[in-house]
This record gives C-alpha cells, sequence and structure tokens, in this order.
C-alpha cells in the first residue's frame, strides 16, 4: 500500500485543494510535488500529475458538417480554383491576401489579426488515407485516430486521459455542450460535460432537499470503506469512471459523486466570481470559448478543453452561410485569445480546429459544395509555430481523387505534434502508431 | 457449477433480482408474486413468455413503402434542385419524426408490455448488433430489425445471426449491401467475426477477405425495401475459409462461424456478462457453453439454466450492476408506477444520460456497466429523478432533443415544442398506504422495500428520516422529495 492514497486522503484534498473550496484557485507547487511523492509510480512513469497553474491546456474546436477549406484559405491565383467555381469562387480585393497565391476568405478578419501577431498556423491539405465522405464515419475517424478501415472505441483525446492523466481529478478534459464528444470516450472516463454551468449541478425546488442530498451522498456516510480495504485503490483508479477493481459497484458511484458534488460547486462558483475582459460574439461558439476562459482563469486542472460550432454543411447557397459562420469562428478566437493574454495564461493556450472534411473542389448547382476530402486546419496560440504549415494540395484535375484535394499530411500528424509537442506526451501509446509529430509549436 | 439455488434460499429479494436482470424490475406486489412460485416456476414464468398474449400494434409506418420510393425516384431523375431539395427536407424529416414515433413505442413495450424479458433481450441484441440510426436513416428497417430480435429473440443462434445479417438495416449499416465480386466490401465480413460471433483472434485476416468475397452477392433490394440475393454479383470461385476450402456462400461462412467451439464461449460469455453484469470466469464461461451446444444452439435452455443457477444470484452478483439509463428510466416507472414521459422527453433523458436507443455511438454498442456513469451523467440522473417523480420539466438542452450539430439550430423545435409537454409525476396515495404515509419510519421501509429491495446504510437512513423529520407535516410533496432524494443516491444506481 506504500504507493497508495487512500480514498480518506484523496477526499482531504481534493476537498481542501483541486476541487475543494480553499480560497486558493490554484494548487501551491508543494502539494502537487507531495502528491507526486505519495505517488511514486506516478512520477516514474509518464503520468502526469496536473498542478492547475501551469500545465499546457489545449481546447479544440470542432467545425462541425465539413467545412470548405478552398473558400476559407482560398488559392485566389490558381486557374483551375476559378475554373471549378465560377459562381462560389472568391476574388477581389476583399481578400485577406497572406501571399500571391493565398488568402483568407473575407469574413476571417478575426484571423488576420492573429496571423499579422504571428499567433495563428494554417496546417494545408490535412486529411487520412481511403477518406469517408459520411459525416457520421469521418468525424468518427477524426475523434477516434483510426484508420478509415477500423473502427476504436475510445477517442484520441479519451486515450490521452487514460495514459497521461491518471491520477489527476476528474475534471481532465471538459466538453463545452449537451452531449461527451466521441474524442473524450475512454476506458476510464474522465472528461465532463456541461452545456450551462447552471444544470450542472444537484437542481432542486424543495428547502432542505440539497442539503440532504449532500448527506445521502457524502461517502463516509455512505460507509465506503477507506482504509485497509482492497476497493480503496490507488489514487489512480479513484478517479471518476474508473473500473471497479474488486470494488462494488457502489463504492465506484459514491467516489464519482463525490467528484461530481465538489467539481460543480467548483465550476459553479468560478463561473460566477471569474470575470472574463473580452468582447465574444453572442454565438454558441462566442458563449462556449467564453466560459472555457473562466474556467481556465479560475485555474481549473483541466488539461483539455472541447467547443464545438456547428452549420458547416454548405450544400446550398454556401457564400453568406460560410462567411458568418467563419466571422464567429475568426472573432470568437480573437476574443478568446485576449482574454487569455489579459489572464496571463496565454502561453499555456493552444487553440486546434478541425473539420470532418473538407468539400469537393467543384461547386454543385445550388451554390454550394459537396462533401469532399483534404482540408486546412488551424492552431492559435502565442507559442505556435505561426504562418502557413505544409503544402497545399493541388488542384490540377488529375492531382484529384474523385473530384476531391488529396491529403499531404495525415491529421494523425498534427494529433502526435499537439500531443508530444504540447501536451509533453509520447504520442505512440495513444495514437497505435508511430505518427512523425508535425512540429506545432 | 450451475447448479439450480436451493429452493429454501428464494425469497422477495431473490424474485427482485429475477426480476430487475431479467426484465426491467417491478412494484412490489409483482415482486411478491415472483417470490411465491418458487424459483422454478418463476424462471419459467420469466423464460416462457409465449404464451402471454402481446397485443402491441405496430407504428401504422412499419411496411414497404413503394408509392414513396417512387416519388423520390422521380424527382431524383427529373425535378429541378429546388425540388430535389425540398423532398430531401421532407424525408429527413419524415425520418426523424418516425424514429422518435419509433423510441417511443419501443420504451412504452419495456415499461408496460407485458412481456418484459424479451423487451430486455430485444435491448441485449440491439447493444450486440448495434445499428445507428446516424448511417441507416430509413425507420422502416430499424423497426424490421427490432421486430427481428424480437422474433428471434431467444430461439436459435444460427439462424439469428443468419437473419440479422441479411436484415436491411444491417446491410446498410456496415456496408453489405455496396459488395460486389468486383469490390467485396469487408465490413460485415470482419464484424460479424469479430464484434458478433468469435470475438478478436479467433480468426485471421485472410478470413475476413475470403468471407468478404463469399458474402458477395447478399444486397439490398432498395426498391423493394429487402434483401436480395444476386447472383450475377456474387463470387463464386473457391475460397478458403476458417480451414476449409471450397464455394462458399454467404450462409456457409455463417454455418461455418457457429461450427466453431468459439462461438459458443463468445455469445454465452456476452449473455453472462449482460444478465450478471459482470464476465463469468473461465470455468463457469465453459459450463455455459456445454449447455448452449448441448441444446444445438437455442437459448432457452441456457437462459433457463443461467437465472436458476446459484452463480447467478451469489453476493458478488447481487445488486451490484449499474443500471443503463435504459434500464434506470423503464425500473424507475415501472417501480414507481408512473406513466412513462413523452418520448420526445424519455429519449431526451436516456440520450443525455448516454443510451441514445438506435444510436449506439459505434459499432462495438455501448460499454456499459461503470462506464454509464461519469460526474455529469450521476448528477443528470438525479435531476430526471426529481423529474420522474414530481412531473417537472427536466432540464434538456437542444443537443439531448435531437439536435444535430453539423447543421445549426437543431432541436430548437424540440425545445418549444417541449415548453407543451405535459409529464406525469408519481402519485404518493396509489404506492403508499395512509398509514405509510402517517408514519416516517414505515414510508422509510417501504420505499426501501420498493427502490431498492434493500435497506439503506445507517447514516443515509438517518439523513433521510432527518430530512423527514424538518416537515412539520408529511405533504405530498415532501414524499415526492424524499423518494427523489432515495433516488439520488449511489445504491439506487445499481439493481
Amino acid at each position: 500500500m506504500k504507493n497508495e492514497i487512500t480514498l480518506q486522503t484523496r477526499r482531504e484534498f481534493l476537498r481542501t485543494t483541486v476541487l475543494g473550496s480553499s480560497l486558493s484557485w490554484t494548487v501551491p507547487a508543494f502539494l502537487a510535488n507531495t502528491l507526486t511523492a505519495l505517488h511514486s509510480e506516478a512520477a516514474d512513469s509518464a503520468t502526469q500529475i496536473v498542478t492547475g497553474s501551469d500545465a499546457t491546456i489545449l481546447v479544440v474546436l470542432q467545425m462541425a458538417g465539413g467545412n470548405d477549406g478552398l473558400n476559407t484559405v482560398v488559392p485566389y491565383a490558381n486557374d483551375f480554383y476559378h475554373r471549378a467555381r465560377p459562381h462560389l469562387g472568391l476574388s477581389g480585393d476583399k481578400l485577406i491576401k497572406l501571399n500571391d497565391e493565398l488568402a483568407f476568405n473575407p469574413a476571417l478578419s478575426g484571423f488576420k489579426s492573429l496571423h499579422d501577431a504571428g499567433q495563428l498556423a494554417v496546417v494545408q491539405g490535412v486529411g487520412y488515407p481511403n477518406p469517408s465522405r459520411s459525416h457520421f464515419r469521418s468525424t468518427e475517424i477524426w475523434q477516434t485516430a483510426s484508420a478509415s478501415d477500423r473502427s476504436e472505441p475510445y477517442g484520441w483525446l479519451g486515450r490521452y486521459f487514460d495514459n497521461a492523466c491518471a491520477g489527476s481529478d476528474p475534471t481532465a478534459g471538459i466538453a463545452i455542450g449537451g452531449q461527451l464528444p466521441q474524442a473524450f470516450f475512454a476506458k476510464h472516463p474522465r472528461g465532463i460535460c456541461l452545456n450551462n454551468p447552471q444544470n450542472y449541478r444537484f437542481l432542486s425546488k424543495g428547502a432542505g432537499t440539497e442539503e440532504s442530498y449532500r448527506k445521502l451522498n457524502d461517502t463516509e456516510m455512505a460507509g465506503i470503506p477507506a482504509e485497509d480495504d482492497n476497493s480503496g485503490g490507488s489514487i489512480g483508479s479513484l478517479a471518476a469512471g474508473m473500473p471497479m477493481q474488486g470494488g462494488s459497484a457502489v463504492d465506484f458511484i459514491s467516489r464519482t459523486a463525490m467528484d461530481a458534488q465538489m467539481s460543480s460547486d467548483k465550476i459553479r462558483d468560478i463561473a460566477a466570481k471569474v470575470q472574463t475582459q473580452a468582447a465574444y460574439p453572442g454565438s454558441q461558439l462566442g458563449t462556449s470559448l467564453k466560459l472555457v476562459a473562466k474556467l481556465i482563469g479560475g485555474g481549473l486542472p483541466t488539461r483539455v478543453y472541447y467547443v464545438s460550432q456547428g452549420g458547416y454543411d454548405t450544400h446550398t447557397n454556401q457564400i453568406g452561410a460560410q462567411a458568418r459562420l467563419l466571422k464567429d469562428l475568426g472573432d470568437a478566437t480573437q476574443a478568446f485569445v485576449q482574454d487569455m493574454k489579459a489572464q496571463g495564461n496565454l502561453p499555456r493556450v493552444l487553440v486546434m480546429t478541425f473539420s470532418e472534411f473538407g468539400r469537393r473542389v467543384s461547386e454543385n448547382a445550388s451554390g454550394g459544395t459537396d462533401h469532399g476530402a483534404a482540408a486546412p486546419l488551424f492552431i492559435v496560440g502565442n507559442r505556435v509555430k505561426a504562418g502557413l504549415l505544409g503544402k497545399h494540395p493541388s488542384l490540377a484535375p488529375q492531382d484529384l481523387h474523385q473530384g476531391d484535394l488529396k491529403y499531404n499530411l495525415d491529421f494523425r500528424n498534427v494529433y502526435a505534434g499537439v500531443l508530444e509537442n504540447w501536451l509533453k506526451t509520447k504520442s505512440l501509446p495513444i495514437l497505435g502508431k508511430a505518427f512523425e509529430p508535425l512540429p506545432v509549436v | 457449477m450451475l447448479k439450480p439455488l436451493p429452493v429454501r434460499d428464494w425469497n422477495y429479494a431473490m424474485a427482485a433480482h429475477l426480476l430487475n436482470r431479467a426484465g426491467f424490475g417491478g412494484p412490489p406486489r409483482e415482486i411478491e408474486a415472483l417470490a411465491d412460485r418458487g424459483p422454478e416456476s418463476a424462471v419459467n414464468f420469466v423464460v416462457d413468455y409465449e404464451s402471454i398474449p402481446d397485443p402491441t400494434p405496430n407504428p401504422a409506418w412499419a411496411k414497404p413503402d413503394p408509392d414513396r420510393l417512387k416519388k423520390i425516384r422521380e424527382v431524383n431523375q427529373r425535378g429541378t434542385p429546388e425540388e430535389k431539395k425540398q423532398l430531401q427536407r421532407e424525408e429527413n424529416q419524415l425520418q426523424r419524426d418516425r424514429l422518435m414515433e419509433l423510441r417511443g413505442w419501443w420504451l412504452q413495450r419495456m415499461a408496460v408490455g407485458p412481456r418484459p424479458f424479451q423487451e430486455k433481450m430485444v435491448l441485449f441484441w440491439h447493444g450486440h448488433f448495434a445499428t445507428s440510426a446516424e448511417k441507416v436513416r430509413n425507420a422502416y428497417y430499424l423497426w424490421r430489425q427490432n421486430e427481428l430480435f424480437r422474433r428471434l429473440a431467444t430461439q436459435n443462434w444460427q439462424d439469428l445471426l443468419l437473419e440479422a445479417g441479411k436484415d436491411p438495416a444491417m446491410l446498410v449499416w456496415l456496408d453489405q449491401a455496396q459488395s460486389s465480386r468486383q469490390h467485396p466490401n469487408e465490413n460485415f465480413a470482419r464484424e460479424v467475426m469479430e464484434l458478433f460471433a468469435l470475438g478478436e483472434g479467433h480468426y485471421s485476416e485472410r478470413d475476413v477477405t475470403e468471407a468478404a468475397r463469399a458474402l458477395t452477392g447478399w444486397t439490398l433490394d432498395r426498391a423493394r425495401e429487402k434483401f436480395v440475393y444476386r447472383p450475377q454479383i456474387h463470387d463464386a470461385g473457391p475460397k478458403t475459409f476458417l480451414g476449409r476450402t471450397g464455394n462458399w456462400s454467404g450462409e456457409d461462412v455463417i454455418e461455418q462461424i457457429i461450427a466453431q467451439p468459439q462461438s459458443a464461449r463468445f455469445i454465452t460469455g456476452k449473455l453472462w456478462n449482460y444478465f450478471a453484469g459482470q464476465p463469468p470466469s473461465e470455468e463457469l464461461n465453459t459450463g455455459l457453453a456445454a449447455v448452449f451446444r448441448a441444446s444445438g444452439g437455442h437459448f432457452k435452455p441456457l437462459l433457463r439454466t443461467m437465472f436458476r443457477s446459484e452463480e447467478f444470484y451469489q453476493a458478488s452478483v447481487l445488486r451490484n450492476q449499474v443500471k443503463s439509463p435504459v434500464q434506470w428510466l423503464v425500473g424507475s416507472v415501472r417501480a414507481l408506477e408512473c406513466p412513462l414521459p413523452p418520448p420526445l422527453v424519455s429519449c431526451g433523458m436516456i440520450r443525455q444520460l448516454g443510451q441514445d436507443l438506435f444510436a449506439p455511438p459505434n459499432v462495438k454498442g455501448w460499454d456499459g456497466g461503470t462506464s454509464w456513469i461519469t460526474t455529469n451523467t450521476l448528477l443528470a440522473r438525479y435531476n430526471d429523478a426529481e423529474s420522474l417523480v414530481q412531473g417537472t420539466l427536466p432540464p434538456l438542452g437542444a443537443g439531448d432533443l435531437g439536435g444535430k450539430t453539423k447543421t445549426a439550430g437543431g432541436g430548437k423545435k424540440a425545445l418549444r415544442f417541449l415548453q407543451r409537454v405535459r409529464m406525469g409525476g408519481v402519485e404518493v396515495g396509489k404506492i403508499l398506504t395512509p398509514e405509510e404515509r402517517a408514519n416516517q419510519s414505515l414510508l422509510v421501509v417501504s420505499l426501501e422495500r420498493r427502490l431498492f429491495q434493500s435497506p439503506l446504510k445507517g447514516d443515509q437512513k438517518r439523513a433521510l428520516l432527518d430530512f423527514l423529520a424538518s416537515r412539520t407535516h408529511l405533504n405530498d410533496d415532501d414524499i415526492q422529495a424524499a423518494i427523489r432524494l432515495m433516488m439520488s443516491t449511489p445504491q439506487y444506481q445499481v439493481t
């Protein structure tokens, strides 16, 4: 039992530090060190002990529906582009030019500022072999980092939690939204999702009900064994979502109930107290990123946040619809970066976008584009390797695959870069295969 | 090994265990009736459900619709882009509405239908052959598959595996409909071995390729909305599959898979895990597989043996299974004798809790067990309990109500509709006697028997009695709050 922290210890630890109602938002370094010392197994392995105040943070931003990459980062000087898109092709002074060949969509003024400040990387031509044109399947591939002919039960971020976050608190990952994204699915789930911090709590109408709920879910009251009992495992096996490992299902749920109680108190507290500085758009994405900014500012030890923006499935009347979305994307991201800067957290934060696929090179007959393949993604932060990364895929008809752009860079190389260079963890056990990490920072 | 539980050990708690696991639980009088039967008769009553008529009518649209398909074809051939788009919108809406109706129809069968064990088996097969509306997008196909699982719920394994493979929803789900001699698709060929019948490590990559060739010709007649065998796209050449060479057909593939001794171990182990809440030991799995093989791959003798066995009633199995969201919802409604919320709300709840019917997360289905419990699903269970008991609307977001992230604004309509929904709530006078309502100790004992079939821990009981004692005069609202509190405990999440 030398390397194990009893439930009692953990309870106290959580209560007084990471999630408890202590006055300090962040965990003092000595406590982090104590925890590390108490759990030397964790210190010896690739396991990361979160400290809340200095660990890097990844914000994953899903552009759901399949964003048209060619009208986002526009190859405005390319004849093939204009031939394939007589109506949708973008040209003229409004384009935000990056160089003699490429320009941002005019709506991406937010990205332009970030680009000029050296805080934005455009990773070009990202995709994967044998691309699927199904939203469902291709999203699944991106979320699980699987090969297109294999199904993986767990998400890539879930595998990150499983492999690298043992011993951390139940909020290793927070998804803003109603459903836990597949990327968070894990053998031992450590992610939570919340729409509205006001609902991430025990809701009750009657007086005294909440107090009784707290008593009924108190692990001591429920008689959950603490010391000298096999069901109280090491701290790693106590985190929310961990399997029973010899304990009973009720013991497991009791521990999760305690985590729920404390994380809910903490998150609501932060959401109410922490002020944000920047002007976010009133959109869903803006609201989500604002909440993320508050949670980061409040010192949660969360390593991964997940936000999502929908509506990119532009089969018809794409021009206006995509412009509105990109404007929202650029403005919300820019506001978030300003907020992080004001908080002093910008050096810790990296935002990465993804979309399940790009769209067909040729426009369709309804003023839109159909499901395609490779597309650019964006990485934002002040330590990012700014500018254009990778190679733009060729638009020459002979270079297309069934009318779609061919990828130059597997998205798993980007994931590997983020895991290795930003989250500082080995990507092999998470991606299941060696991918050359794209140097993103 | 698998000896019957002695009659003397049979009691209210054991009967409740059988009713909970081989069904969705029930109110005390149902448990008592099962307890009075004794173990032999109780198990037979559950397993031999055919003698109980089930008059549930099918949804009105649950049949092929050639006229609609003809219209779609015509518009797609001759329509303007606007007409095509309009039709697509209508079709999407139609399928969404039907799917919601289908989910409600099935949940209602589980909650008030006369054959809960059959429905529990249908739920097992749905999780096993995990087929999702996200790809199939056809409510009729999904209903058909659901009916197939019901019809063959406890019949023969080979028959079920064969029919499940030829089922339209499956043909679409695992791409068999697109497979042909020129381009054999390996999706179904792989999963039928890996996920449905053998498990990883019991076949080779070569077996997958060869099975895919043998299965060509199995496809979907989209106009008639049913399976069709097309000899012209079948690869009739010789294949070597699981060690044998011949001009195998799809049927041969299924037959040879079932002939593997591993196939009996695999499915009996998975069934035990579903009902007992934990995987069987090697020894127990061997015993279960032997019973299954001895009966020629029929499920009933196996299930009867399982539900009669001492192993099924041992202490480590009792009250040690995390309720699935469906079990939680349907079980609560049955135990509390209250109405199932309208489909939109019921489906929103179980979706929020992680089990969207007809939309399992992937081809492996739901992981189950402790994976149902996260901090947010636990809080959601506690809050949904308030809605069920007090008849208030649960805190559901647009996403819980079926909104899709890829289309902006999805679910808002449902959110508006939600405002008009009427919830039932628990009628206190129906489930408690006047004496129980007047006496706090009797009240708690009665509710423990109804909700847990076992007493709460001492400190928890005190907390509950303190809560009741803080009320000067117990009214129905207070009793509802007490029921909700009892459901907001770790103990209520297991069965």
